[in-house]
């Protein structure tokens, strides 16, 4: 079941999360004309989906956070993190998570923003370069 | 290429969908134009920034408003061989000065290291306001130039004063 199923527009990202799959994706572009309408109302979810499991299942199932972005804005910026507190916060609850972070060959500036959000909440990513 | 070429020369009023129309006229020019996809993205990035700043302060106020015919909202980027170079103006408050120019002469003060340790710091620490401001673009287009951010305030009456910026964009 989709938990958060947002499809993508030219200025905000598409943005998935599937509690069979145990997946959360954001991808595409984020510069939302409403930044916190956009974002609030996906870390409620993301808590409450959060909330909801049991973490004796969880600590061997793996929570897969796939970010997939090609460009988002400062204010975007700032909801992402606060999306990767939360990811942290359960992760030291026991959770079994996942990070992956998307960035395109030649677009060292992305890479490098991953690893300041890796450092900020002091979890490891897996970066994964895409070739185009 | 062109030595010198204007990428984008807006002097007017700036509203949500002249910073579409902006930056879709700028993505048309550097995805035909520049080669080297991280200078597109990080004029993309820098020009975001700028015109969201721009669009946030341009509050409807008929004091202020009156004044827009002669200190027109401006977004201007030039390209002078392999730089880019990032014109912005905007009216402000006067009461707002102090505090904006506190911030650009601290990222000023600061090596790149510094300015990235002060992202970090920032992004834990970001409130967003009510117009949608995180108070991190400034620290992104120092970030993203690696050079000193150049501005001046004119002063317009006791009230106001317009704020022009420079952005560097070195390849």
């Amino acid at each position: 079941m989709n938990v958060i199923n947002i499809a993508a527009t030219e200025k905000s990202p598409r943005v998935i999360l599937n509690s069979d799959s145990n997946v959360f994706e954001m991808q595409g572009n984020s510069r939302p004309e409403n930044v916190r309408d956009f974002f609030y109302p996906i870390i409620d979810d993301l808590k409450k989906y959060f909330e909801s499991l049991n973490i004796t299942e969880y600590k061997e199932k793996a929570i897969k956070f796939n970010f997939k972005l090609d460009y988002f804005n400062s204010s975007s910026a700032k909801f992402i993190s606060d999306i990767l507190v939360i990811v942290q916060t359960f992760a030291k609850k026991g959770f079994d998570i996942k990070i992956y972070w998307y960035f395109d060959d030649g677009d060292e500036d992305m890479k490098e923003v991953g690893e300041d959000f890796q450092e900020m909440i002091s979890y490891p990513f897996n970066f994964i370069m895409v070739q185009r | 290429m062109k030595n010198y070429d204007v990428v984008i020369n807006h002097k007017g009023a700036v509203s949500l969908s002249v910073v579409d129309s902006i930056l879709h006229q700028l993505k048309s020019y550097i995805n035909h134009k520049v080669h080297d996809k991280i200078t597109r993205k990080r004029i993309y990035t820098l020009s975001v920034e700028c015109l969201e700043n721009i669009f946030r302060h341009a509050d409807v106020n008929d004091e202020k408003n009156s004044l827009i015919k002669d200190y027109p909202p401006r977004f201007i980027i030039e390209k002078i061989s392999e730089s880019f170079i990032i014109h912005t103006g905007n009216i402000l408050l006067n009461a707002h000065i102090s505090n904006l120019s506190d911030r650009i002469e601290k990222l000023n003060s600061l090596e790149l290291e510094g300015i990235n340790l002060l992202y970090k710091e920032s992004l834990s620490n970001a409130e967003i306001s009510e117009k949608g401001g995180a108070g991190l673009g400034l620290i992104v287009m120092a970030k993203t130039t690696g050079q000193k951010i150049r501005y001046d305030f004119e002063k317009i009456n006791d009230k106001f004063s317009y704020f022009a910026m420079q952005l560097n964009l070195k390849r």
